[in-house]
C-alpha cells in the first residue's frame, strides 16, 4: 500500500525527468518544430558518436549477478531462435527511448529488451509476467536475509510448439554473416573508390551513424554480405547487400578537428547507404 | 576503490537498510523462470551458455599477439585469417552454438599498429567488442561518454588514458558498429626482444588490445584499475 503523499511524490519525481528541448512545450504544435529538431527527436538514441561531452572518470565494474544472467538470457534467446542479435540491439538500445536509454544501467536495457521481445512475440503474457514478478518479490519480502538469488521454475516445458526463427540452422557450421554469402550479387564498389554516405531519412533504426551522413570517404575494405541492420531487425525475410569498411579523414569529417590532418576513422556501412563521389 | 575506501557510500541512490532485491533482479528471475517453464529454452541450455560466458577473457588475445610478435608467419596468418589464427590460442569463433555467440557474429579482424599508425577501437552505437577472444568489455568502453568522444576527439581521450601520441603518428579510430569485431595488435616494445611468449603475455593487457594503451616492459596492469563493486555479484566479470 502506498500513501497519497507517496503517490504524489513519485509523480513529482517523474515530472522532473526531461528528454525534450526546454524551449518547447510538451506536445508542441507542428509549426513550432523545424526539420532539424524533428530529426533530433527521431534520431535513434544509440547513435551518440560525436556528441559533445566532458571528460569523466572511467572505471571498471564488477557485475551484479542479474547483469551476468541477463547477458546469458539474451545469448540463449539468440541461440534458440527467439530473436536475432539485430532485434536485440534495436529493442534494447533504441526502442527504449531517450529517457530510459540514458537513464538506466547498460544491462537494465538488455533486460527490458528480453521482456519486450517475449511479450511482443506472444511467448509471455504481460499480466503473467507482472504476476510472476510480484511472486518473486514476495519470495524475498524480508530482503535476501541469507537466501540466494535464484530462479525456481515450477516445471520445464518441452518447447516443441515455441515459434523460432530459422537462423540457427541456416548459420550452423558457417557463422553470421557467412550464412548470407553469395546472396548479394556483385559488389558495386571496390577498395579505393571514393564514396559519399547518402542522407536517407531515418526513422526507427539504422546503424549508419549520423556523424558520417553526407560525408565523403573511401572504401577501405569490401567486408561481407548481410541484410542492412534496419532490414534485418524486424524478424522478416530481408535481402542481403554488400557491406564496406569506409575510411574518413577526421579533419574533413569534423569541423574544427583538433588532431592532425592525417587522422582517420573507419566504420562499416551497407551498400544502399553509399553512392559514388562525383 | 583506492581513492574511495571510506565506509559510507554517498554515490549510491539506493542504500537499503535490509538487503532488498532490486527491480532488475526481480525481473530477471521472473523472465528466466517463465522461459524455462514454457520451453523457450531449457535450464541446461542456460547453464551451458553461463559456463561459456564465465570462461571468456583477454588471455587468448594476449597469446595471439605474443605469438605474432615471435613468429612472422603466424603474424601473417593472424592478419589474413584471424579466426583461423584464433584457433591456435584455443578460440573457435563458432562456439558455443555452432554458429558463434549470437551477439558477436563471426567477422573478426585484427588491426596491426605500424611505426606511423596507431589503432583504437570503439562501438559508438552500443558496445560491439570481440568477446570470444577478449572477454566482456570493460564498463568504461560501454559508456556514452567514451562512445561520444572517441570518434571525434581521439587524441584527448587517449591522453586521459595516459597515452600521448606525437603528431607523426596517425590515429586510426575503428568504429565497429555492424558485424565486424576488431582488436588491435600493438607493436612489440623495445627491451623485450629476447622475451618468451609467457613473459610477453604479461604486458599485453586488455587496454593494449583496445588501443587505449601501449605495451611496455614492466607494465602488467590495465590503465583503469578502479572497480565499482557489485551489491550482489555474479560469478563472472
Amino acid at each position: 500500500m502506498s500513501t497519497a503523499a507517496e503517490r504524489a511524490a513519485q509523480l513529482d519525481l517523474v515530472a522532473r525527468l526531461k528528454s525534450a528541448y526546454p524551449e518547447l512545450p510538451d506536445a508542441p504544435y507542428p509549426d513550432m518544430l523545424d526539420h532539424d529538431r524533428i530529426t533530433a527527436y527521431l534520431k535513434p538514441v544509440h547513435d551518440v558518436g560525436g556528441e559533445p561531452d566532458a571528460p569523466m572518470k572511467y572505471v571498471n565494474k564488477q557485475y551484479e549477478l542479474w547483469e551476468h544472467m541477463t547477458y546469458v538470457i539474451c545469448e540463449v534467446l539468440g541461440w534458440r531462435g527467439i530473436w536475432l542479435s539485430e532485434e536485440r540491439r534495436r529493442i534494447g538500445n533504441v526502442d527504449v527511448g531517450r529517457a530510459e536509454y540514458l537513464g538506466l544501467p547498460y544491462y537494465g536495457r538488455w533486460l527490458l529488451a528480453v521482456a519486450r521481445v517475449l511479450v511482443e512475440k506472444h511467448h509471455i503474457g504481460l499480466t503473467e509476467l507482472s504476476e510472476r514478478m510480484a511472486e518473486v518479490k514476495e519470495r524475498y519480502a524480508g530482503g535476501l536475509d541469507g537466501k540466494t538469488l535464484e530462479a525456481a521454475p515450477k516445471s520445464e516445458g518441452d518447447g516443441s510448439q515455441v515459434k523460432r526463427n530459422k537462423h540457427a540452422e541456416e548459420a550452423d557450421g558457417k557463422g553470421d554473416p557467412q550464412c548470407y554469402a553469395g546472396q548479394a550479387g556483385n559488389a558495386k564498389f571496390k577498395v579505393g573508390d571514393p564514396v559519399v554516405v547518402r542522407e536517407l531519412p531515418v526513422i526507427f533504426y539504422t546503424r549508419t551513424p549520423e556523424y558520417v551522413r553526407g560525408a565523403k570517404g573511401e572504401i577501405e575494405a569490401v567486408a561481407y554480405e548481410s541484410p542492412a541492420a534496419e532490414d534485418e531487425t524486424w524478424d522478416r525475410p530481408a535481402k542481403p547487400e554488400w557491406f564496406y569498411v569506409v575510411r574518413f579523414n577526421m579533419a574533413d569529417l569534423f569541423d574544427g578537428y583538433t588532431g592532425t590532418a592525417d587522422d582517420v576513422i573507419s566504420t562499416e556501412i551497407p551498400e544502399h547507404w553509399l553512392e559514388s563521389a562525383k | 576503490m583506492t581513492d574511495h575506501d571510506h565506509d559510507h557510500d554517498h554515490e549510491r541512490t539506493v542504500a537499503p537498510m535490509v538487503d532488498e532485491i532490486t527491480d532488475f533482479e526481480v525481473l530477471e528471475i521472473a523472465l528466466r523462470e517463465l522461459c524455462i517453464e514454457k520451453g523457450i529454452f531449457t535450464a541446461e541450455e542456460h547453464r551451458l551458455m553461463t559456463e561459456f560466458a564465465e570462461q571468456i577473457g583477454p588471455t587468448p588475445a594476449a597469446h595471439l599477439v605474443a605469438k605474432a610478435w615471435l613468429d612472422p608467419e603466424f603474424k601473417k596468418l593472424a592478419l589474413a585469417e584471424p579466426m583461423t589464427a584464433s584457433k591456435e590460442v584455443g578460440v573457435d569463433w563458432l562456439h558455443p552454438t555452432g554458429w558463434g555467440t549470437p551477439s558477436d557474429f563471426t567477422a573478426f579482424q585484427i588491426l596491426a599498429d605500424t611505426p606511423t599508425v596507431h589503432n583504437v577501437i570503439v562501438c559508438a552505437l552500443c558496445s560491439c567488442y570481440p568477446r570470444p577472444i577478449l572477454g566482456n568489455s570493460p564498463e568504461w568502453y560501454r559508456t556514452p561518454n567514451y562512445r561520444r568522444r572517441l570518434v571525434r576527439w581521439p587524441r584527448q581521450v587517449l591522453a586521459e588514458f595516459g597515452l600521448y601520441l606525437p603528431d607523426e603518428i596517425t590515429v586510426h579510430v575503428q568504429d565497429s558498429n555492424q558485424k565486424h569485431r576488431f582488436m588491435v595488435m600493438p607493436l612489440q616494445p623495445e627491451g623485450t626482444e629476447d622475451w618468451t611468449e609467457e613473459q610477453l603475455v604479461e604486458i599485453i593487457t586488455r587496454d593494449c588490445l583496445i588501443g587505449v594503451a601501449l605495451p611496455k616492459a614492466g607494465v602488467t596492469t590495465n590503465v583503469i584499475t578502479d572497480t565499482r563493486p557489485a551489491i550482489h555479484p555474479g560469478a563472472a566479470g
